[in-house]
């Protein structure tokens, strides 16, 4: 059945947009800002960063996509993401990244820890940015962050020309500084341009920075085995307490 | 046989927020632009059944917001409160883009039909009338949902594979203590809402024989591939 590293099948061009569908009407609208003003949406208000980043799928790392996380922190060594392919209102949900401490990272099976990638890389070499943050606001932040694993499953492959979210969910992997890892130039200087920032001079900003005391072995699982995982959805016996559908 | 609800937030490992940390946050929540979180103007309560076990039944609480007219993504978590954990994702479709989805993909999506009619559907802190105008669309509609973080057997962290979704579709199928309970903390009364929604009606066509796992149950599997290109990837004799 559907994997993550296949695409179903094709679904009728239309007008190009992703997604498809009619614009809003009023009438939404008002139903929207009616519930708005009557709901107080919690959870939604915890978030308290937004960070832009690089990554890449596990299954074809030769894929590799901007990332906009907005950033949930539960306590000192666990953070929750939605992630975004833009910063912009009509950004799609591309997925979910959870972020752990190394201590908390060590406490997972080796088959878990599999999963998982680190951000030290990352962190170090200036690609992950919280826009419109000044770079001294953030260094201990940054030196936290450097320190940790994610955990990021992709639901929307918008850069396969998804115009829905199809498929499989997929594993993602993180930039790091050996060939597969390596993000391409021009994603970066695209990227830069926009924020009118510099990625290399943060890099140099942060050569201070230090990733794990010890580097899991068993997270980047694709630099020791060359080898990426891709998710299967196989039909089984559902099992019931009712009748289904 | 009842479900022990055991999504009642056991702590997270991890030490508490440092107070530097939380200052600093607090400065990046303030600098910071959040456009795609802001786009999200609807709390949805409901529950979902993992698509291999009708069985293991979970609370879920959607924060949604519209790309168009057809279509929603949902961020979906165990509570409506500020520690709540981040569970999973659902996007919700028209009839109309469901009916533009390659057939493997439907399987994947399920329908509202019976979840918004029978009441288990529903809008925390919005008037009746007013939630019945969203609805009665959302009655028509198709979702897909994926869960990450299985809260269910009580998982301190989001471990293992990625989860397809399933929404109830009759009678019979949803623990009573977990409406209940859902029930109680709201002040809401499923049976009533029943009454009141009898007048919405379904996707126009019926509901699609590939929708809802097209009957069957759905299990996700791993799989290692090969890096393409593979000889590139320098190989590391431990």
């Amino acid at each position: 059945m559907a994997s993550s590293d296949r695409s179903p099948g094709p679904m009728p061009p239309g007008n190009g947009a992703v997604p498809p569908g009619k614009p809003m009407t009023i009438g939404q609208h008002v139903l929207d800002k009616g519930a708005q003003m009557l709901q107080t949406l919690k959870p939604i208000k915890q978030m308290s960063q937004h960070v832009c980043t690089f990554a890449a799928y596990s299954h074809d790392m030769t894929r590799q996509i901007q990332t906009h996380h907005f950033v949930h922190r539960l306590n000192q060594d666990f953070l929750q993401c939605a992630v975004y392919d833009s910063d912009a209102p009509d950004a799609r949900l591309i997925g979910v990244e959870y972020i752990v401490s190394e201590r908390t990272f060590e406490t997972l099976p080796p088959e878990e820890q599999k999963l998982w990638h680190s951000h030290a890389h990352e962190i170090q070499s200036g690609l992950w940015v919280n826009p419109r943050v000044p770079e001294m606001v953030l260094k201990s932040e940054l030196n936290d962050l450097a320190k940790t694993y994610g955990k990021f499953w992709c639901t929307w492959q918008v850069d396969r020309g998804d115009r829905l979210p199809l498929g499989a969910p997929a594993l993602m992997m993180s930039p790091q500084e050996v060939n597969l890892g390596i993000v391409r130039a021009e994603l970066v200087k695209e990227r830069d341009r926009k924020y009118n920032i510099c990625t290399d001079d943060l890099k140099k900003s942060r050569v201070d920075i230090l990733g794990p005391e010890m580097m899991n072995p068993f997270a980047d699982y694709w630099k020791k085995t060359g080898k990426g995982f891709a998710n299967g959805i196989e039909q089984i016996q559902m099992k019931l307490r009712a009748p289904f559908p | 046989m009842e479900e022990v609800n055991r999504s009642t937030h056991p702590e997270v490992p991890g030490e508490p927020t440092q107070t530097g940390t939380s200052i600093l946050e607090k400065a990046t929540a303030t600098i910071q632009g959040f456009h795609p979180i802001n786009k999200i103007h609807q709390h949805l309560c409901a529950f979902h059944f993992y698509a291999d076990d009708m069985t293991r039944q979970v609370e879920a609480h959607h924060y949604c917001g519209h790309q168009n007219e057809e279509m929603r993504q949902c961020l979906i978590y165990d509570s409506p409160e500020s520690d709540a954990r981040l569970i999973g994702v659902e996007y919700i479709i028209s009839e109309g883009l469901f009916m533009t989805l390659p057939d493997e993909e439907k399987p994947l999506w399920h329908t509202h039909l019976y979840e918004v009619k029978g009441g288990v559907l529903f809008m925390p802190g919005v008037p009746g009338p007013v939630q019945r105008k969203d609805l009665e669309k959302i009655c028509k509609t198709y979702g897909k949902t994926i869960h990450f973080w299985q809260v269910d057997r009580a998982d301190p962290l989001p471990l293992g594979l990625p989860q397809i979704m399933m929404a109830f579709t009759r009678e019979g199928q949803l623990y009573e203590n977990l409406t209940q309970d859902v029930e109680k903390r709201y002040g809401v009364s499923y049976h009533n809402e029943r009454e009141n929604r009898a007048y919405m009606e379904g996707p126009a066509h019926g509901i699609h024989p590939l929708a809802n796992a097209a009957g069957k149950g759905l299990k996700t599997v791993l799989k290692e591939t090969d890096c393409k290109p593979a000889d590139t990837v320098p190989r590391v004799f431990v």
